[in-house]
């Protein structure tokens, strides 16, 4: 037990939401409490277990930390690998403490097979960490998928009233997206093969590839779309507000406060550091998407009638913010965007959940149905003051943090403008949001059964409270937060910015003193081969080769394989090998 | 000088699986006749007959045997775990199913043996003779298992059209072994391995007749059309089996036959000609599928579309290919086999047609049943975790690392096609509310038995899928290939 908790922590992180649904199936159907209190305990000591991973955590260390790996398919080279950095970490811990909220928030919520919506809840929460933890490309993909099913099952049969149509669109358009994706891993892991002759599967291992711009470019795309489809970028949004209206409210909560920030995360973990020549290439479209989501999603928010559906799309329009500052690349932006995900996925989440407690007591998510109500329920209209707030980046609130490095960040980046633009969407935000409150909460009370309201339960204040704690705390105290983000985000810019600078600056000078090359061949990594087997079997040619455009760069081959060590150590830290 | 079937203890063992099939088979007809009182043992034989089956396989001696007619090896070992499982399947699922019915009669569990003992032929023949011979007793069984509601007009059309289809795939086959005996002087597979006969025109000539023939029995588009009407007539359980072990013994048949041939590799024009089939079969079988009332022409059509997936890994040919045809193979028994059974024991009058609207609601009233084929269908589709997607895995691995992009994008967009009739499944059981008030048939301890068996082969294949990797490797280095 000791050594299980000691060694094998993100092990245990991971799978005891499914050792607790495997055990809900034992529970008689007729056992509707037990099943609810029992799926929100063990959601609870899941976080209690995932609570030493931000304690014992190395801020100083730049790679990942509590990495365990067991072969899985020995003979095809995947590998069961674990490990998390920073960001991983933030988005566990929100996993982990998003999930026991909508639990909570269930339990006097949620009627109808009450045993299946508990043990789908959990094996989601287990795809969820699972995604997040997984080093090995395979495995990531398990994850990745695994998590549809139960969040199907979520939608559609514990849903509204077009819950079908939004259960089946949510499935199709993810599935969609992560097929191709699925294809690419192959493909990475055959070239692996050729390049090694070993079968692997691991980030780690796939990273030392290089590739031609072309396939670089299809490979990228077909990772980037998986992902952009999931956060979702601007014109691929679609099946977002349509889920999110039609799941139960703690389907929302997780679905803006996590599933959605799996994109962005996927991204920077998987299609960065694989294809950084593509990345750096198409990241300028990337935040012009971004910057067109967050001014849409603003627009389109504004106009919406539906609580649900407003909140929705304010989601697109945070989650463009986002995209925004990973499309920047600037150290600042990285990190303002890893942590405005956490914002969101509170503040968000919040509001998704105050907006389910009215809707239980009125059944309707109609805005004019409200008004006035603030008399009549203040404990909820203080908590959903403060979400909005927080929501609309009020400075000591967690989300002014977010959205300031975010835009600093990308003014500093050489897309000024994005900043400009997308500064818009944080004033759009605060007319969109405090029209709500006002329209929700102050206006004059004209429809008499408001005036039943009654007051938020126990529960859900409970609920609602931690998130309010951690807005308030991240508000006031980032730094806890983005201490334990720096070096991550460093490296993971490291990794790329070093490699493509390198690449590009010795495939141009190269070119004139070596004679062309086949297209196909190889651009290693920052000219000298890091440490590990050759990738590609290279000759004597090619080295003397490289080293003649290393001295026509201008550098000594010394220097070059000196950066390079320093690169290859920052990846091979971050292999957690 | 060998005598034509040169008995001895080697050969007694080589062949004794199929002759407990066949004995067992027999005694079950002879018990139907003079002691009908002992058809409540009937399904309990056939399982103890499976087992040892099974036993005396394992047991046997590794090599040829009669002549170097019959194989024994670790790839007829793991095709006969193959079969075995899904014969297990089967008769669980037909013994419930029988006595709803009221015709619990002999002849069932002897035709299902006895087919059973033609595809293990199939499997273990390396004479094209033997290997017709095996297919013969295997149509003829279950033509006869076709019609076996006689008086059903649905069951009697089912086994005529299969009759006759069936007997116009079996003369392809019969005309490409004529063919391939004419220009190699033997029915031995294994004087195919002549260098001067791959690119002989009338060889390729044999091998599409034969591609035809076992097309025929495999439902690869466009020798597909039987299967829907066939499937619905045949009593669920012996679809259970006809849509699983036949398909993947044609399939080894023709890995058998192109492996001795293509000593160089399979020519680019025949692989452009399988890839075709394989196209044409995955597309048509999910894209038809989309428009099934019925579930059981439903799960037809994806069985189409599910050898067009197979027919991937033929068109990339090679060692590897073979193993990931054999994860695949059971993969799709543990998922289909199970699917099948689910759907024998949620229909309560198996004589009518199955609409998949009489499913609705069943995932609150009969939750197990639900569940167990809401996991078969998501393993059809592919979802990871079930055994599935891996079978999906190592094929399309397969067909990236031959360099078949093409062949594997339109694989992978097939799967999303295909994710549209198997969630409509999900959709009615979960999402909707029960339209039938009588409800299904209660559930018998031997459908849960098949469906548990099922649920643990799809978790435990889709999650630990390492060993069984490992033993199809090994059984298919068995074949010789050419090193690519």
């Amino acid at each position: 037990m000791q050594d299980l908790l000691q060694n094998h922590l993100l092990t245990v992180v991971v799978f005891l939401p499914t050792a607790g649904a495997a055990a809900l199936l034992l529970f008689p159907e007729s056992a509707r409490q037990a099943a609810k209190w029992f799926a929100f305990a063990v959601s609870l000591l899941d976080l209690a277990v995932s609570i030493p991973l931000w304690t014992r955590f190395d801020v100083s260390a730049a790679g990942f930390q509590f990495t365990e790996k067991v072969r899985w398919i020995p003979s095809v080279g995947v590998s069961y690998a674990l490990g998390i950095d920073g960001i991983s970490l933030l988005l566990i811990l929100l996993t982990t403490l998003l999930t026991p909220v909508s639990l909570l928030f269930s339990v006097t919520h949620v009627e109808k097979s009450v045993r299946a919506f508990s043990i789908a809840f959990l094996v989601l929460e287990t795809g969820m960490l699972g995604s997040l933890a997984a080093l090995d490309l395979a495995l990531f993909y398990v994850f990745w998928e695994v998590m549809l099913v139960p969040m199907y099952f979520i939608i559609g049969i514990w849903g509204g009233a077009k819950r079908i149509y939004a259960a089946m669109k949510f499935f199709l358009f993810t599935m969609a997206g992560s097929l191709l994706m699925f294809l690419a891993i192959l493909y990475l892991a055959v070239r692996h093969r050729e390049a090694t002759g070993t079968w692997s599967f691991l980030l780690a291992d796939l990273t030392r590839l290089d590739f031609s711009a072309s396939t670089q470019a299809l490979l990228f795309f077909a990772f980037a779309l998986a992902f952009a489809i999931k956060v979702p970028v601007f014109p691929l949004h679609t099946w977002l507000p349509d889920a999110h209206t039609e799941a139960p409210t703690a389907g929302s909560i997780i679905l803006a406060g996590v599933l959605l920030k799996l994109g962005i995360y996927g991204y920077l973990r998987f299609a960065l550091p694989l294809f950084p020549d593509a990345a750096m290439r198409y990241a300028p479209w990337l935040g012009v998407l971004g910057v067109i989501g967050v001014v849409y999603g603003a627009m389109v928010a504004y106009a919406q009638k539906d609580m649900k559906r407003l909140v929705a799309y304010s989601s697109v329009s945070h989650l463009g913010l986002v995209v925004v500052g990973v499309g920047a690349f600037t150290t600042t932006a990285l990190s303002g965007s890893i942590l405005q995900m956490v914002n969101h996925g509170l503040s968000t989440g919040a509001l998704f959940l105050l907006v389910g407690v009215l809707y239980e007591r009125r059944h309707t998510r109609e805005i004019e149905a409200y008004g006035g109500i603030a008399g009549i329920v203040p404990v909820t209209t203080a908590l959903f003051l403060v979400a909005t707030l927080s929501s609309i980046g009020l400075p000591g609130l967690n989300g002014f943090v977010g959205e300031f490095l975010v835009l600093v960040g990308t003014w500093t980046s050489p897309h000024r403008w994005w900043s400009v633009v997308a500064a818009t969407g944080v004033i759009l935000s605060a007319i969109y949001m405090l029209s709500l409150v006002q329209r929700v909460f102050w206006n004059p009370l004209v429809h008499e059964e408001n005036r039943k309201l009654t007051e938020i339960r126990w529960s859900e204040l409970v609920a609602a409270g931690v998130l309010v704690v951690l807005m308030v705390w991240i508000g006031v105290r980032p730094n806890d937060v983005l201490s334990r983000l720096g070096p991550s985000v460093e490296a993971v810019r490291a990794s790329v910015t070093q490699r493509t600078a390198q690449a590009r600056a010795l495939r141009a000078v190269g070119a004139g003193l070596v004679p062309a090359r086949d297209d196909e061949a190889p651009v290693t990594t920052g000219g000298g081969q890091p440490q590990g087997p050759p990738l590609r079997h290279q000759g004597p040619t090619q080295a003397s080769a490289r080293s003649l455009r290393a001295v026509g760069a201008g550098l000594d081959p010394a220097r070059v394989t000196g950066t390079t060590m320093r690169t290859a150590g920052v990846q091979s830290a971050g292999g957690g090998r | 000088m060998t005598t034509f079937l040169p008995w001895g203890p080697q050969s007694l063992a080589a062949i004794a699986p199929e002759i407990v099939l066949a004995v067992t088979g027999s005694v079950i007809v002879l018990l139907e006749a003079f002691a009908p009182a002992a058809r409540r043992w009937f399904a309990t034989l056939s399982l103890a007959a499976i087992a040892g089956y099974l036993y005396f396989l394992l047991r046997a001696p590794i090599g040829a045997t009669f002549d170097a007619r019959l194989d024994t090896s670790v790839l007829t070992e793991a095709v006969g775990l193959f079969l075995g499982a899904t014969a297990a399947v089967a008769i669980l699922a037909a013994k419930p199913y029988l006595e709803r019915t009221g015709e619990e009669k002999g002849e069932f569990y002897a035709l299902l043996l006895w087919g059973h003992l033609g595809v293990s032929l199939m499997t273990r023949g390396l004479d094209l003779l033997v290997v017709f011979i095996g297919l013969e007793t295997l149509s003829l069984s279950f033509y006869v298992l076709a019609a076996f509601f006689r008086s059903v007009e649905a069951s009697s059309e089912a086994g005529m059209k299969y009759f006759l289809t069936g007997a116009f795939g079996s003369a392809f086959t019969l005309y490409g072994i004529v063919l391939l005996f004419g220009k190699s002087g033997s029915v031995r597979i294994a004087a195919l391995a002549h260098p001067g006969l791959a690119g002989d025109p009338l060889v390729v000539l044999a091998l599409l007749l034969l591609l035809v023939g076992f097309g025929f029995k495999m439902s690869l588009a466009p020798f597909h059309a039987w299967a829907p009407d066939v499937y619905q007539g045949m009593p669920t359980p012996a679809v259970a089996y006809l849509s699983v072990a036949p398909k993947g013994a044609s399939l080894l048949v023709l890995y058998r036959v192109l492996a001795a041939i293509f000593q160089d590799g399979m020519p680019d024009r025949f692989r452009a000609g399988v890839a075709a089939l394989a196209i044409l079969s995955m597309t048509l079988g999910n894209v038809v599928a989309l428009a099934q009332r019925d579930v059981k022409r439903l799960l037809a059509y994806s069985g189409i579309a599910h050898m067009g997936y197979v027919t991937i890994a033929l068109a990339v040919f090679g060692s590897d290919s073979l193993a990931a045809v054999l994860v695949y193979f059971f993969a799709y028994l543990v998922s289909n086999a199970g699917a099948f059974a689910a759907v024998s024991a949620f229909y309560r009058d198996e004589t009518r047609p199955h609409p998949i609207g009489l499913l609705a609601g069943e995932g609150r009233r009969s939750p197990f049943r639900a569940a167990a084929f809401t996991l078969c269908l998501l393993s059809l589709a592919g979802v990871p975790a079930t055994a599935g997607f891996i079978g999906k895995f190592f094929v399309f691995k397969a067909a990236i690392e031959r360099g078949l992009y093409a062949l594997a994008i339109i694989g992978v967009v097939n799967s999303l096609i295909s994710i549209g009739y198997y969630l409509k499944i999900v959709y009615l059981m979960y999402m909707r509310e029960a339209v039938e008030p009588e409800g299904p048939p209660p559930l018998a301890i031997a459908d849960r038995l098949a469906l548990s068996l099922c649920v643990v082969g799809i978790l435990v294949l889709g999650i630990f899928p390492a060993p069984l990797w490992d033993l199809a490797r090994r059984a298919a280095e068995t074949l010789p290939f050419a090193s690519p």
